[in-house]
């Protein structure tokens, strides 16, 4: 675990990636105190473009663009960040639970699992959505979390399954510890760097689905997330009417969450297997042989 | 001894790392003979896979090998060959068998197809002349030439090497190295791919450079044996010398790990 | 051959579980399930042509086993109800008509960008460590962590309205007729541009990724370092030894895959207001069309179901192990 955070520490795609997220993060957090004005309150004439009033200019509804990405930041953080942890946690129960059991138990996990895979996500919570009524952020990712768990069911299965073969899970066995300790202590420390990658790509792909939801007219249009600026916009032709920063500053904002979360989700890759690494030692590799030091 | 085939000077390969350097290989000479069988022994993680590699230049970053090194083959600096010579000197002049019989060879390929390829970056532009040759070599290790057209996974482990080994013969090179060449194998196949290297080494004069980490194995096979311990040579000598009267402690250490066969060498 | 009827069955199964859901979906809401499912129709349809529909989703007075066998039984036979929107066209033409703009377009599009992505991958792990490589990772890094609305978006305003150079909706100019002449086609694929560029750098990324993991986990395994040894040209070393070995979990991770190019494509076809199954389904939304949104998940599922099987028996293909000699 310490080896992980030093490795993060001196991994340049690492830092880049937190210091994106920690940005979103404080923006989030701060943003009564940064937004000018109430973001669902009409605070100018419509579609404005930016000026010294409106920095990032008001939507078809005058509402003012930069309040609502700053509060917006909040839902989709929040939303990202549950709805991967739930993700995660189920998939890693699935994963730990077929892989360590093995037998009728991973017949009917690795079934389900495959199951899952292989019916379409988006259209499978088009449906649950569209039953659902108008989807409030927290129902979405209530249904991410129970729909999508099983790419990382699938990844903490097959890791189990060789870290079950190791001398202390044996030797657990045979000091008679029950096989939930086994499963919880013994094995799931091993898998964190699996489980790390698996959460950081739920939240990845949480924040995107949530905005593709509620893009499509499945959310709630009365929220205040990055999801439904998008789908107001749209629905305003934001686009063909020229008002670009009605359509372009969510659109930037989610982008930037997307890079952050992925340059930390390749460090943390490249971390656990070493030969995926693009820097570092080869650098210096390169500087030696150039230097006339050696050659292959 | 006669003007050297293989004459390995100062051999230092370090693998590079963030700050500082791990080095395999320190520092080694040796030189091996026309038609003579050459060991290297030690155990693994000595260095003695990383000598074989650097002979045919097969490293990749971050290995580095230093610059007094010279590994000279009929009296040219391999090390010194530019890229286009480099590859007309691969398996032409030395080919190698490598340690894992079921994964030496191209999983996807046809066993023929991994005959054409050398044969015809080598210079065979006829096709049929190509399947003559390949039909030859296969019948040297007792393969039925009309498989050709099968892929890989149907042959058993032991058939595997010996293809690997045709694929060896396929341009008559003047040393052939051999890395670990029976460890997947079971015993009995193990000696039988020996004999038949043996076999052909008499039949068309090439110097073998055998590694190995079993060293009963090696004195009844080699001429001339180095013992390797840490990236470092402790001790090079005829095989009978390094058998019955081993002058390193480490070498005497190694004999006295064989459990059974070479218990007199006891400590 | 074995292996594949057994993916045959399981994609059934599976099948079956869509259409499962879609049953027992509107019967566990709160409320009355058939006032749910089609109140939007409000007084327009007659009630001869409700009782149909009724009939259709299974909502007969019976046990409910009998309910949910005669809801298979339509779906069986084909028939997936009608629309609620455009009453009385019937849900499997509403879609059939879609789908094919949509396959048309996801199947371009993941050729290109599998086939693009692959090479690319391929050359970026063969040169670990260059310049290639970090250029070529970190652009896939980029384009795999934007969601795919936002892509769209951001390329239909440079490419379609700062920039102008193509159109920035629909299948084909309105004024023509749909033909087999020069200028229909002409127009459909220059109106494609734009939709299949935004696929394309959506997926391409992706699976530089996978083949880029894949490739340099293979590099060390003996048979590529004897290729090497046997002074085969770097270029057959790459891409006979290396690469095509690494296709093979590249391949199947593509099966998976197809659910992310199925969702990007459905974003991207609303962005464009292209004709495809996304334009339809969003609208279906909008009018809480139920049957509509009920037809699309079988539909698509099926679609994945044998995307899926195709990937499956490219897969037998590629790999000789699994041949039965």
């Amino acid at each position: 675990m310490t080896a992980l955070l030093r490795g993060l520490l001196h991994n340049r795609k690492a830092m880049v990636g937190f210091a994106l997220i920690a940005l979103i993060v404080i923006v989030a957090l701060a943003a009564p105190w940064l937004a000018p004005y109430d973001p669902g309150a009409r605070s100018g004439r419509p579609h404005q473009p930016p000026s010294l009033d409106h920095l990032l200019g008001t939507t078809r509804l005058g509402q003012d663009v930069l309040s609502r990405l700053l509060w917006g930041a909040r839902t989709s953080l929040a939303v990202g960040f549950g709805a991967g942890l739930l993700i995660t946690a189920v998939g890693t129960v699935m994963g730990i639970l077929g892989g360590y059991s093995g037998g009728r138990t991973d017949d009917v996990v690795s079934f389900l699992t495959n199951m899952v895979l292989v019916v379409p996500n988006l259209p499978l919570l088009l449906v649950l959505a569209a039953f659902l009524g108008q989807a409030s952020p927290i129902v979405i990712a209530l249904i991410l979390g129970f729909t999508s768990w099983a790419w990382g069911a699938r990844v903490t299965r097959a890791e189990t399954l060789s870290v079950r073969q190791k001398d202390f899970v044996k030797s657990a066995e045979m000091m008679g510890e029950p096989r939930w300790r086994i499963m919880a202590v013994e094995i799931f420390p091993n898998l964190l760097s699996i489980v790390g990658i698996n959460f950081i790509g739920s939240v990845v792909f949480a924040v995107i689905t949530e905005a593709t939801l509620e893009f499509l007219g499945l959310g709630d249009p009365r929220a205040v997330s990055w999801g439904i600026m998008l789908f107001n916009a749209q629905k305003a032709s934001a686009l063909a009417v020229g008002a670009w920063w009605d359509i372009l500053t969510p659109c930037f904002a989610l982008a930037l969450l997307g890079i952050g979360l992925s340059l930390l989700n390749f460090a943390v890759d490249e971390i656990a297997n070493p030969r995926l690494r693009t820097g570092g030692r080869l650098g210096r590799w390169s500087a030696l042989i150039k230097a006339g030091e050696g050659r292959l | 001894m006669t003007r050297p085939l293989l004459s390995v000077r100062n051999l230092t390969i370090d693998y590079v790392g963030l700050a500082s350097d791990f080095r395999a290989v320190d520092d080694v000479s040796f030189d091996i003979a026309p038609g003579e069988v050459f060991g290297l022994a030690g155990e693994s993680g000595c260095g003695k896979s990383t000598i074989a590699f650097a002979i045919s230049r097969l490293h990749r970053p971050p290995a580095l090998i230093r610059r007094e090194s010279r590994i000279l083959l009929d009296g040219r600096d391999v090390l010194d060959l530019p890229a286009e010579a480099l590859r007309q000197f691969r398996w032409r002049e030395v080919a190698m068998v490598f340690q894992s019989a079921m994964n030496s060879l191209n999983p996807v390929l046809r066993v023929e197809d991994q005959f054409h390829d050398v044969l015809k970056t080598h210079g065979e532009r006829d096709r049929s002349r190509r399947r003559e040759r390949i039909a030859e070599v296969l019948r040297l290790v007792d393969i039925d030439p009309d498989r050709m057209r099968d892929y890989p996974h149907q042959f058993s482990g032991g058939m595997r090497q010996r293809i690997v080994i045709a694929i060896c013969m396929a341009l008559n090179p003047k040393l052939v190295i051999m890395d670990e060449p029976t460890t997947a194998l079971d015993v009995v196949v193990q000696r039988e791919i020996l004999q038949r290297i043996d076999e052909l080494r008499r039949r068309f004069g090439f110097s073998v450079l055998f590694i190995t980490h079993d060293l009963g194995l090696m004195t009844q096979f080699c001429d001339r044996i180095g013992i390797m311990l840490a990236g470092r040579l402790v001790e090079v000598d005829n095989a009978a010398t390094i058998h019955d009267a081993p002058k390193h402690d480490y070498t005497r250490q190694l004999w006295a790990a064989f459990p059974s066969l070479h218990a007199e060498h006891g400590a | 051959m074995p292996f594949l009827l057994r993916r045959v069955l399981f994609y059934l199964a599976a099948f079956l579980v869509a259409a499962t859901i879609n049953f027992f979906l509107p019967r566990l809401m709160p409320g009355d399930p058939v006032q749910l499912m089609f109140a939007s129709a409000g007084n327009a349809m007659s009630p001869e042509n409700l009782q149909a529909l009724k009939l259709t989703f299974g909502f007969v007075d019976a046990p409910l086993w009998q309910q949910y066998l005669t809801y298979l039984q339509s779906i069986v036979t084909g028939d997936l109800g009608r629309s609620i929107k455009y009453f009385p066209l019937p849900v499997t033409e509403l879609l059939g008509r879609a789908i094919v703009w949509t396959a048309a377009l996801m199947g371009t599009a993941t050729i290109v960008s599998f086939a693009l992505g692959s090479l690319l991958g391929a050359i970026a792990a063969w040169r670990r460590g260059g310049l290639f490589d970090v250029t070529v990772s970190v652009g896939a890094i980029f384009a795999t962590s934007v969601p795919a609305v936002v892509t769209s978006l951001v390329v239909l305003f440079v490419f379609g309205f700062t920039l102008g150079w193509f159109p920035s909706g629909y299948a084909a100019a309105p004024s023509l007729d749909p033909a087999f002449s020069a200028a229909y086609v002409g127009s459909v694929l220059y109106h494609a541009v734009l939709p299949m560029l935004t696929l394309c750098t959506v997926l391409t990324g992706g699976f530089v990724v996978t083949m880029r993991n894949n490739m340099i986990n293979l590099l060390g395994e003996d048979y590529i370092v004897m290729a090497q040894a046997k002074g085969l040209s770097d270029r057959r070393v790459m891409l006979w030894y290396a690469a095509r070995n690494a296709l093979l979990p590249t391949v199947s991770s593509l099966a998976i895959a197809l659910g992310m190019v199925l969702g990007g494509s459905l974003v991207t076809e609303v962005v464009y207001n292209y004709p495809g199954l996304g334009n339809v389904l969003y609208q279906a939304i909008i009018a809480r069309d139920y049957p509509v949104i009920q037809g699309q998940l079988l539909i698509m599922t099926a679609t994945m179901l044998v995307a899926n099987f195709i990937v499956d028996v490219s897969y037998v293909l590629l790999d000789p192990r699994l041949k039965r000699a």
